[in-house]
């Protein structure tokens, strides 16, 4: 029962970072109804830059993380540019390929940057490992969770009361007419994606701190969890998001102990594909997915 | 030829397998992230057909594309249900629990002496078809070619007949085929069952290429690209995918001096391109009119004489 506990504590921790990225991917997907493949990889370069930095120049660790930041804003706002703003809006499927095939080009650009496999990632502290009861809690695991849920409630109040939220959206509900009302959809669609890449750099940089290292898989590894997590929670939804990375990353922790390693990401694909089949909208998306789903019985 | 350029055109070659099976699936409107997994499935039937029940090689492929096929199938019918991104992740996701599973299984028989067949992540190793038999490298990418040759026709054929036409008008409009008194879900599912058949010739021919197949290969990487060769190549006839085949792994060999930057210049060359052409070099339309130039041409040759 401890065992269960302190799995799903675990889980619920590492799980933030996942909810962090899954953010990432609904807001793309709310305000332009496309995936964006080159998420993970606009991170892991702006991680990469990060890491140079420190690596040739020892700098601070406060430095690496606004350079993460910021190079990870940039990246997000080449790939809006070219993949996204770019092609046209019935091209939906080349869009995804482009970002598919820019995300290949990022991670070799980053690589490029830093050659070698793995690098050391400066690690960064608030609060110290502390025990409650018979429980553990991680230092690096409990400031990932604080500073998950202090992005989440950020976000929440951008988006909900302000007019920069109102503004994206109206955008996501419709652009056509979010255009009529005069909003600059095509800004509001830029912002969109800084704002994204800025979430995914701040997430990025928590769990790279936290695992003190960094590896060319980072970028498969970060769009791949961002992906499932959202997918869990149901596209477009910003609870849903949050819902789904914590419980991927309980599932996940749940599988590795009583499992094993192996079953980690197995059973992670499993509880996906049967949320799929079953579930299709997601825990939360269900209503998203059923109105679709009645509009098209309609027609 | 040496070895060298061989391999290289056989790979050409494999990979134009999965990338047709993509292609056929995007004819019919949905986006497979997961073609690698029937490519996986058929390499590993067709291994065990050979190097552990010892059939000879026909068979080998038949029961890879067979065992592709159903179980693409299948999914296929669990699937049915989704569309557009939600498809797109549940065959991703299915395609990673095929790799997962097999980097776990380990089924191994004796043969003569040894040990063969899957070993989780070891891979599975001595699928020595070609060795056994004397067969050059050459020789068996006169075979991969053949076949895919006869596939080739086979979907060129598909596309002139009403089946062609009934998996546009899925990928157009599910509904209006439906009107029209179509079996939608029948349809589906062989649509889904005969990309599955395509990955898995190709699987099967490429665990007999390389004698040994590891799930590391089928990830989620060959799929994509799978499925960026046919939007790369053009979605208008079945030559688009083999196109965006040669112009990736072509390009990969022949520009060597920007090695190291391959991905750097193709992934901004191929954004532009989708920029201009958002569905492929050899899209509906373009295909379309060099049709009717053809016929055109031919129609005054016919004339003149």
């Amino acid at each position: 029962m401890i065992d269960f506990v302190q799995n799903t504590v675990d889980g619920i921790m590492f799980g933030s970072s996942y909810a962090l990225l899954a953010i990432g991917f609904t807001i793309v997907f709310g305000v332009l109804r496309r995936i964006n493949l080159a998420f993970g990889a606009s991170i892991m370069l702006g991680a990469y830059a990060g890491t140079w930095l420190h690596v040739h120049y020892q700098v601070n660790v406060l430095v690496v993380a606004l350079t993460t930041l910021v190079c990870t804003v940039l990246a997000g706002i080449y790939v809006e540019r070219l993949c996204f703003r770019a092609i046209r809006r019935d091209a939906a499927l080349a869009s995804m390929v482009s970002s598919f095939v820019i995300w290949m080009q990022l991670e070799e650009a980053a690589v490029h940057l830093l050659p070698e496999r793995t690098y050391a990632f400066p690690s960064f502290f608030v609060a110290g490992s502390f025990e409650l009861g018979p429980f553990l809690f991680r230092g690096e695991q409990t400031t990932m969770l604080v500073l998950a849920a202090l992005m989440v409630g950020a976000l929440h109040l951008l988006l909900r009361h302000t007019r920069f939220g109102l503004a994206l959206r109206a955008v996501s509900e419709s652009p056509r007419a979010a255009a009529y009302m005069g909003i600059d959809t095509a800004w509001v669609m830029l912002c969109a994606f800084a704002l994204v890449s800025l979430v995914g750099g701040v997430a990025g940089f928590a769990i790279l701190a936290t695992d003190e290292q960094i590896t060319p898989f980072f970028g498969l590894w970060a769009t791949f969890k961002g992906l499932i997590a959202m997918m869990l929670g149901g596209m477009g939804s910003l609870p849903g998001a949050v819902l789904g990375g914590l419980l991927l990353g309980v599932i996940e922790a749940h599988a590795q102990w009583y499992l094993g390693n192996e079953y980690k990401d197995l059973s992670a694909y499993l509880l996906l594909f049967a949320m799929l089949v079953l579930r299709p909208g997601g825990i939360l998306g269900q209503r998203i997915h059923g109105r679709e789903a009645l509009a098209f019985r309609r027609v | 030829m040496d070895d060298y350029v061989i391999t290289v055109l056989s790979n050409i070659g494999m990979i134009s397998f999965v990338a047709l099976s993509a292609y056929l699936l995007l004819l019919t409107g949905v986006i497979s992230f997961g073609q690698q997994a029937y490519f996986g499935l058929g390499a590993y039937a067709a291994g065990a057909a050979t190097a552990m029940l010892l059939l000879p090689i026909w068979a080998g492929i038949l029961i890879g594309a067979c065992v592709a096929g159903l179980m693409a199938a299948l999914v296929g019918a669990l699937t049915l249900r989704l569309r557009g991104l939600y498809f797109s992740i549940s065959t991703l996701a299915f395609a990673e629990m095929v790799r997962l599973v097999l980097l776990i299984v380990e089924v191994q028989v004796e043969v003569d002496g040894e040990l063969v067949g899957p070993a989780g992540a070891e891979g599975f190793h001595d699928i020595r078809w070609m060795f056994e038999r004397d067969i050059s490298l050459g020789e068996f990418m006169l075979l991969i070619y053949a076949l895919l040759a006869l596939v080739l026709v086979a979907l060129l054929l598909i596309e002139r007949s009403r089946l062609g036409s009934i998996f546009r008008m899925l990928g157009s409009d599910d509904l209006l085929a439906d009107m029209q008194g179509l079996n939608v879900v029948g349809y589906r599912v062989l649509a889904a069952g005969l990309a599955g058949v395509l990955a898995g010739i190709g699987g099967a021919l490429y665990a007999h290429f390389t004698t040994y197949v590891e799930p590391q290969f089928f990830n989620v990487m060959l799929g994509v690209h799978a499925l960026a060769y046919g939007l790369i190549g053009g979605l208008g006839t079945a030559f688009g995918p083999l196109i965006g085949v040669a112009i990736d792994v072509g390009f990969l060999e022949a520009v060597r001096f920007i090695q190291g930057y391959r991905m750097i210049v193709f992934g901004g060359l191929v954004a532009l391109l989708l920029i201009f052409m958002p569905r492929g070099l050899l899209d509906e339309e373009r295909v379309h009119r060099l049709k009717a130039r053809f016929r055109r041409r031919g129609d005054a040759h016919a004339a003149g004489s």
